[in-house]
């Protein structure tokens, strides 16, 4: 039997699946295959693909769990804007006029693909579906979920007490409209940057800024009376659908909101303006988690904690968190966001079901960070690429380029889950070579300056160049967080290291297709490699090997690694 | 960059759109791509794709120059965001086109829209007056001409492919276009083209109509959502007081 999750409506939609064990046999997102970057529809390619790898029907398909209660979380936000905005509002007409695009229409979308008279439809709490795909990788208990994203279901911001997979106490919540995640959506879209997408590149950003406005901002959010609480006359997003922040925004910082159409040009006036900004309202998220992390707990006195929601994209704010002194451990999962969410959810199906034959004793492989079948065709390969050997020697060959300073780019067996590129879709260099990393960034990727790149680093090394703290050391496997550099490697890995002497680093075994990689360059006495994302700006990752050879020409990449073998484009 | 102020009006605005149908159209190659196992054939969808990706780079280039140009001034809304193609309807929420459509019908379009297209940049370059943005689109319509002469390579290679595995030369002569099927096809998208034109301009006046009776509709609805209390979840077990069914 089979057990579906699916988070979709609001952004990066997804379908995950699990097996009759309760293991996570795969997980898709819509835009690996739409090719829309963070397509929010139903996810209907993902879900058509996974049905016909897994012969998936009304009869092997024990539940099928949405991430939310579609009508709570339509109603939320439809019932606060009609409280605070005149009828004509434009956030409750379009709010009233999309209801038939919202989540509400998932039965009707998924009745295209099943039967759902013949299948068991659940709906898992939004903040619960969070939890859940923390809890999946993580079954440590007692444990502290905290979940913080901009908004689902009711909630913006929630504490769970979990005793055990079918006792999860909700013990806090911030309701809508306070919350976190949009107070640091709103400062992104004052930024110039997309909402949604734009998060990274403020973070980013920040490193750069001094929190000048710290005071003032926090002024404008506050965790007070065990409360956290957002001044709306700040922010628009409770009344316009074009603009999250309100006019007294700009005047609070003495500062007009960033044109996105003008390049951010490091040294510039406007970068360190606007890099203030970001760095302000890093500080005040990372100040406002401190305090909800301090009141979970001195209400429990729980130290092991779990941390989701989108938030929990932010590298440098877990790092932070981590240093609180009474956390034992922190752990985030490898997909934090509303898209990992469709993992929670299909586990709550898995778990709520009665009939489930189980051995209790028998501990499942949680740890895979790249589930799922791919069906791949790389035959036409041949008419574009030449083939420099086959899989029996690939990877020593790729460690050779590697040592020759090229850059190469990986679509190897299956996608990652997450939203960091963990080696299988990404594009690697030697990390001890900061020139060749600048143009990986900027020529290649054709990324800002500003964006740091990720060191992988093979277990046995990560202390000799990290200083990695230990309560967090499970994040460094996903690259959910950041740690410093050791003083004297400093300057033989300065491409890096992003200019607040962190590095987001990610410690992989030598099972792993970066580890075989690193275990060859040990030789040339390469230990690290610089890993970014197989993707060019404002595309997904790319998924198939279409995809793969259509970023290559794009991106004038010039090698591929597949699992059948290493090319050169012709 | 000179242009009369009356034609300025929605130059942006219009850019963007040519960059969205652009993207719209690159996506729709990539599908084709995917859903093709002929190898030719695939690297003939991406090599269009990549056509149509480059064209809406180059759009944005061209937005760009007019601002800097002082043609307009730049606002958030003239930001491309990917996920427009699916909101503006450039890509169809209920699958893509290659999936939809037979495969004589698909090119049909594709054979159609990509004329319509040159037509449309032609109009556009009349409207721009920068030689470097003027060379570019220039660049755009012969480019487009040729996938639309492209396309129809495309309807005798896959043929002759069908042709290959399955024995099918009859029905590759039967099925291959007649000029008149192509006229047909033409006209078709172009009316079809007119149609969604006509419905966004006028918008603003079914706005008039319709706007009074969704205010009405808010008012009512809007009583009766503050009278839905939606319970709250403090100190509950989340794994065993709910329904599990329930949307609410």
């Amino acid at each position: 039997m089979f057990y579906l999750g699916i988070s979709a409506y609001y952004h990066d939609s997804s379908v995950s699946l699990l097996n009759s064990e309760g293991k996570i046999v795969d997980f898709k997102k819509e835009e690996w295959h739409s090719r829309v970057k963070g397509d929010k529809s139903f996810p209907r390619m993902a879900l058509e693909e996974m049905i016909n790898n897994f012969n998936l029907n009304e009869k092997n398909i024990k539940s099928v769990t949405f991430y939310e209660r579609p009508v709570r979380a339509w109603i939320t936000i439809l019932k606060h804007s009609v409280k605070i905005n005149p009828i004509t509002n434009e956030l409750t007409r379009n709010f009233f006029k999309n209801a038939f695009n919202s989540s509400m229409r998932f039965q009707m979308d998924l009745s295209k693909h099943f039967n759902s008279s013949k299948v068991e439809i659940l709906y898992a709490d939004h903040h619960l579906s969070h939890t859940l795909s923390t809890y999946y990788y993580y079954r440590d208990t007692p444990s502290l979920s905290l979940v913080i994203d901009g908004y689902g279901d009711k909630y913006c911001s929630s504490i769970h007490l979990i005793k055990s997979e079918k006792e999860i106490i909700n013990i806090w919540n911030s309701e809508y409209p306070n919350s976190l995640g949009l107070f640091y959506s709103a400062i992104t879209d004052y930024l110039g940057f997309e909402i949604n997408e734009g998060e990274y590149k403020m973070m980013g950003l920040a490193s750069y800024g001094e929190p000048i406005y710290f005071e003032k901002l926090s002024k404008t959010i506050k965790f007070e009376n065990d409360k956290l609480e957002i001044d709306t006359s700040y922010y628009d997003f409770v009344r316009r659908v074009d603009r999250s922040y309100s006019d007294l925004l700009p005047a609070l910082f003495n500062l007009p909101p960033r044109n996105s159409n003008e390049m951010l040009v490091v040294g510039s006036d406007d970068f360190k303006n606007y890099s203030n900004v970001a760095a302000s309202a890093q500080k005040v998220l990372e100040d406002l988690l401190e305090r909800i992390f301090t009141y979970a707990f001195n209400k429990t006195g729980i130290n092991n904690f779990l941390l989701s929601g989108g938030v929990a994209m932010n590298s440098v704010a877990v790092k932070k968190i981590s240093e609180l002194p009474f956390i034992e451990s922190l752990n985030v999962p490898p997909s934090p966001g509303d898209s990992g969410a469709a993992i929670g959810a299909a586990l709550f199906g898995f778990i709520k079901d009665k009939d489930k034959k189980i051995d209790p004793n028998k501990l499942i492989d949680n740890k895979d960070l790249y589930p799922g079948k791919l069906v791949s065709d790389e035959n036409f390969f041949d008419l574009v690429l030449d083939k420099i050997t086959d899989d029996s020697n690939s990877i020593e060959e790729t460690s050779k380029l590697i040592s020759r300073n090229e850059i190469i780019a990986t679509c190897y067996g299956n996608i990652e889950t997450g939203p960091r590129a963990l080696g299988h879709r990404s594009l690697i260099c030697n990390a001890h070579n900061q020139d060749l990393i600048i143009k990986l960034s900027t020529e290649v990727k054709k990324r800002n300056l500003f964006r740091p790149t990720a060191p992988v680093v093979l277990e046995e090394f990560v202390n000799t160049y990290f200083n990695i703290n230990n309560s967090i050391k499970n994040c460094y496997y996903h690259m959910s967080s950041v740690a410093t550099p050791k003083e004297e490697f400093k300057n033989l890995i300065k491409g890096v290291i992003h200019i607040d002497n962190t590095s987001r680093v990610q410690i992989c075994n030598n099972d792993q297709l970066l580890g075989k990689i690193l275990t060859y360059l040990k030789n040339d006495k390469i230990y690290l490699i610089a890993n970014t994302s197989f993707n060019i700006s404002s595309d997904p990752m790319v998924y198939s090997k279409e995809d793969a050879y259509l970023a290559m020409v794009r991106m004038g990449i010039k090698y591929l690694l597949t699992e059948k073998g290493l090319y050169k484009i012709k | 960059m000179i242009l009369s102020p009356e034609k300025n009006k929605n130059l942006l605005a219009t850019i963007l759109e040519f960059s969205y149908a652009e993207y719209g159209s690159a996506l729709e190659m990539l599908t084709a791509a995917k859903k093709t196992s002929n190898p030719k054939l695939k690297v003939g969808y991406i090599r269009h794709a990549l056509d149509e990706y480059r064209h809406t780079f180059l759009l944005h280039k061209i937005l760009h120059n007019q601002i800097k140009n002082g043609i307009g001034k730049f606002e958030n809304k003239y930001r491309f965001s990917p996920k427009n193609v699916i909101a503006k309807g450039y890509i169809d929420k209920s699958g893509f086109l290659v999936e939809k459509l037979k495969l004589k019908k698909f090119v049909e379009f594709v054979y159609s829209n990509e004329y319509l297209a040159k037509q449309s940049f032609e109009y556009l370059s009349k409207r721009i007056s920068d030689t470097n943005s003027l060379n570019t689109i220039n660049e755009i319509i012969k480019e487009e001409e040729g996938h639309a002469d492209d396309s129809l390579t495309v309807m005798d290679d896959i043929m002759k492919d069908e042709n290959i595995h399955h024995g099918m030369a009859k029905k590759f002569y039967l099925t291959k276009f007649s000029e008149a099927q192509l006229k047909i096809a033409f006209t078709r998208e172009k009316f079809k083209n007119r149609l969604r034109t006509f419905y966004f301009k006028n918008l603003k006046f079914l706005g008039y109509i319709f706007d009074p009776i969704l205010n009405f509709l808010i008012s009512i609805f809007g009583k009766i959502v503050n009278l839905i209390s939606v319970a709250d979840d403090n100190d509950k077990n989340l794994m065993s007081d709910k329904n599990s069914n329930s949307v609410v």
